[in-house]
């Protein structure tokens, strides 16, 4: 057991947890997509980040370019949602949701390719 | 490459060649055609008079030429037009045919398939990456050959004169692909080809079956390119001498190389015993090898092996009696007592009585002619069922039969010296490290063949060197920073810190230095060569380890080092070992 992968991966699988709660549910019904779990999905995954950096392995590389992206779509969606909007409130049109519960989606896939490149170097390194 | 463009030539000149006849046939129609066509009078929808201008009547022709039809366009023809488009179809159909059937006849050219052949050859060496040998001779030892640098994962690039022996190699499922060109290995623009200038050459092979070719390969391959190791089937006396004047070649007789054997059998048995064991030969018994007793031999067959066979054994002070259908002049007069006897005829129960069989301790048949070897076993053992037997096997294809005579030790020709060839090619060390061996005296060599056993229970290892790099990859932010690896370390399996990979290290080079049988404690420099033996997983493992320094961190000091900047800053905050790391340490003092 090693300190750094208990707190990697727990913060990783966090944010695809997060992540997969926020974007379930209608995709253009606001009151299915709570802008708390959208904030806190990013809020996690910007730790997540911040925790990979400074790791040269190849893996490491890896996971800190996925983890980059969730971020980046994460950060898109919150701020179209607060532009558009006017502060996140759960009033906002079909249309608009669509397109941040779309970004959301594009997030999750690549927090999956993240916590799936982790799974795989640690059932690689076998002990 | 000057190969290369002068083979484009070749291709060109082919092709130029067989299409000037059809270019020039097929540009006159067009011109006739498309010209006519445009000079016929025409009419408009309405009747007017018109010419079709001479885009149109191209158009007409290309699709006429070869479909026969696709309407009139842009007007419905005159009946001139009509006339003058029959004449066309007739010419561009005459003329394509004729034009296709150069190509097809161009396509199957053996000169321009020859030249292709060449040329992809020449690109496919090209683009090796990896250390490759020359073999030039695709017989029994080159095929042996090729098959062992395949089980070794190396890489050879094949030429030979004959074309069924190159249709064979393709079918051939080597790890590597192993480019082969069917071509004369004299010429030095086959030689050029085959890579003897690639930066990633090592050596060229030469075992063709005649000893011109071998002498002109060996002097071509000197002067085109002086730094390589030349590896060449040995000959006569006269061609040894013409070779010593190239320099540096290296000769391989088959009968020496088992002469030499046979007599490090007798002096060294485990030694022997163990180097058979390292090219793979699963028959050895390294715990208790059978070295060929002393005594009276007979000899059957006086040639070339019988030659060698009868020096080693006379330096070993072993009567010999030697049977050959031949008179060697000169070599008659120790009939007798002292040296042994010397019998001429054919080998039968009479002559192998008179050779004093019975009470000899082996016999040799060592003719070229297999069923005659056969036959003088069979013989032997009628006589003396309880001789050491020592077989010759010169064609590959008899060998069910050789394996079912049961001789104590079967001699092939070509796969003595395709060892021979595979050992010196992957172990440039190889030499220095027997006769450091031989002078260690046998209580090494014990320990090593203990190693091995223990090390390689498997048997059959794999060869191959690795280089350190210089510097160490060194794990970023790590306090305890590594200069020096123990060989102990860089040998622990991944995924069980304690267990040790199934790997031997042989020889450490540094500089021009070798260091033999280094043990586990060695310490590993920067730059540092190691040659070792081991399995396949082993040389996966230790090759990974090696360019991880997470991994290589890890097998040293039994930590995992902090990978990124925030644990890395933790773990100086607060220093604390990790329950691996006193595991570990409880495991190395235990």
């Amino acid at each position: 057991m090693n300190l750094e992968r208990v707190v990697f991966g727990f913060f990783i699988i966090l944010a695809l947890a997060l992540n997969l709660g926020f974007v379930i549910g209608e995709v253009d019904n606001p009151s299915h997509h709570s802008p708390w779990l959208l904030f806190s999905a990013l809020m996690v995954g910007l730790i997540t980040s911040g925790l990979k950096l400074g790791d040269r392995s190849q893996l490491g590389a890896l996971v800190l370019a996925a983890s980059l992206v969730a971020n980046l779509l994460l950060m898109i969606a919150v701020s179209v949602w607060a532009i558009a909007e006017g502060g996140m409130e759960q009033t906002a049109s079909p249309e608009l949701m669509v397109t941040i519960v779309s970004l959301g989606y594009g997030a999750l896939a690549s927090n999956i390719v993240s916590v799936s490149v982790l799974a795989s170097d640690t059932l690689m390194s076998r002990r | 490459m000057p190969s290369a463009t002068s083979d484009l030539d070749r291709v060109a000149a082919v092709v130029l060649q067989f299409m000037r006849g059809p270019i020039v046939v097929l540009l006159s129609v067009y011109a006739i055609g498309i010209s006519g066509m445009a000079l016929m009078p025409g009419q408009d929808a309405d009747g007017n008079p018109t010419r079709m201008n001479l885009f149109h009547a191209f158009y007409f022709f290309t699709y006429s030429a070869t479909t026969t039809g696709f309407g009139e366009i842009p007007h419905e023809f005159t009946d001139e037009q009509r006339l003058w488009a029959t004449v066309c179809l007739y010419m561009g159909v005459v003329a394509w045919l004729y034009a296709i059937g150069s190509i097809i006849r161009l396509a199957v050219h053996p000169v321009l398939l020859r030249a292709i052949a060449e040329r992809r050859f020449a690109r496919n060496v090209n683009r090796i990456s990896a250390p490759f040998f020359i073999l030039c001779g695709f017989g029994d030892t080159g095929s042996l050959l090729a098959r062992g640098l395949s089980d070794h994962m190396m890489r050879a690039v094949v030429l030979d004169a004959d074309t069924e022996r190159i249709k064979a190699l393709r079918l051939r499922n080597y790890r590597h692909k192993m480019p082969g060109l069917c071509a004369d290995g004299s010429v030095p623009r086959h030689l050029l080809d085959a890579g003897v200038q690639h930066p990633q050459c090592r050596a060229v092979v030469v075992l063709t079956g005649s000893d011109e070719v071998n002498l002109k390969i060996a002097v071509m391959t000197r002067f085109l390119n002086p730094r390589l190791r030349i590896i060449c089937r040995d000959t006569d006396a006269e061609h040894r001498e013409l070779l010593a004047n190239v320099g540096e070649v290296a000769l391989v007789s088959p009968f020496e190389v088992f002469a030499q054997q046979l007599s490090a059998a007798i002096s060294t048995p485990l030694l022997r015993a163990w180097e058979d064991w390292l090219v793979g030969d699963d028959s050895v018994d390294l715990e208790h090898p059978l070295p060929p007793p002393r005594g009276h031999w007979v000899l059957c067959g006086y040639g070339r092996m019988g030659q060698a066979l009868h020096e080693t054994l006379s330096a070993h002070n072993v009567h010999v009696s030697i049977i050959d259908t031949a008179e060697h002049p000169g070599k008659g007069e120790g009939d007798g007592e002292g040296e042994g006897r010397r019998i001429r005829g054919r080998v039968d129960r009479n002559s192998l009585q008179d050779a004093n069989l019975t009470d000899a301790v082996g016999l040799v048949a060592g003719t070229n002619n297999d069923e005659e070897n056969l036959r003088i076993l069979l013989s032997a053992r009628a006589v003396n069922p309880d001789a050491f037997l020592i077989v010759r096997q010169n064609r590959h294809e008899n060998e069910l039969a050789f394996n079912a005579a049961a001789a104590n030790l079967i001699m092939q020709p070509s796969l003595v010296l395709a060892r021979h060839i595979l050992l010196f090619l992957l172990m440039p060390t190889l030499g220095s490290l027997l006769r450091h061996l031989r002078t260690a005296g046998i209580g090494e060599v014990a320990e090593l063949a203990r190693r091995s056993l223990q090390q390689l229970p498997g048997g059959a290892p794999l060869l191959w060197s690795e280089q350190l790099a210089d510097p160490f990859p060194v794990v970023p932010g790590c306090t305890d920073c590594i200069d020096r690896v123990a060989l102990r370390d860089l040998l622990r399996d991944p995924a069980d810190r304690q267990r040790s990979l199934e790997a031997l290290p042989l020889v450490v080079t540094r500089g021009g230095g070798h260091f033999m049988i280094p043990g586990q404690d060695f310490a590993l420099d920067t730059g540092d060569t190691v040659l070792f033996c081991g399995s396949r997983r082993a040389r996966h493992l230790v090759h990974a380890n090696l360019n991880n320094p997470y991994t290589l961190h890890f097998l040293i000091t039994g930590n995992e080092p902090p990978r990124s900047w925030f644990f890395q800053w933790l773990s100086r905050r607060w220093p604390m070992g990790s329950s691996d790391a006193d595991a570990s340490r409880e495991g190395a003092t235990s």
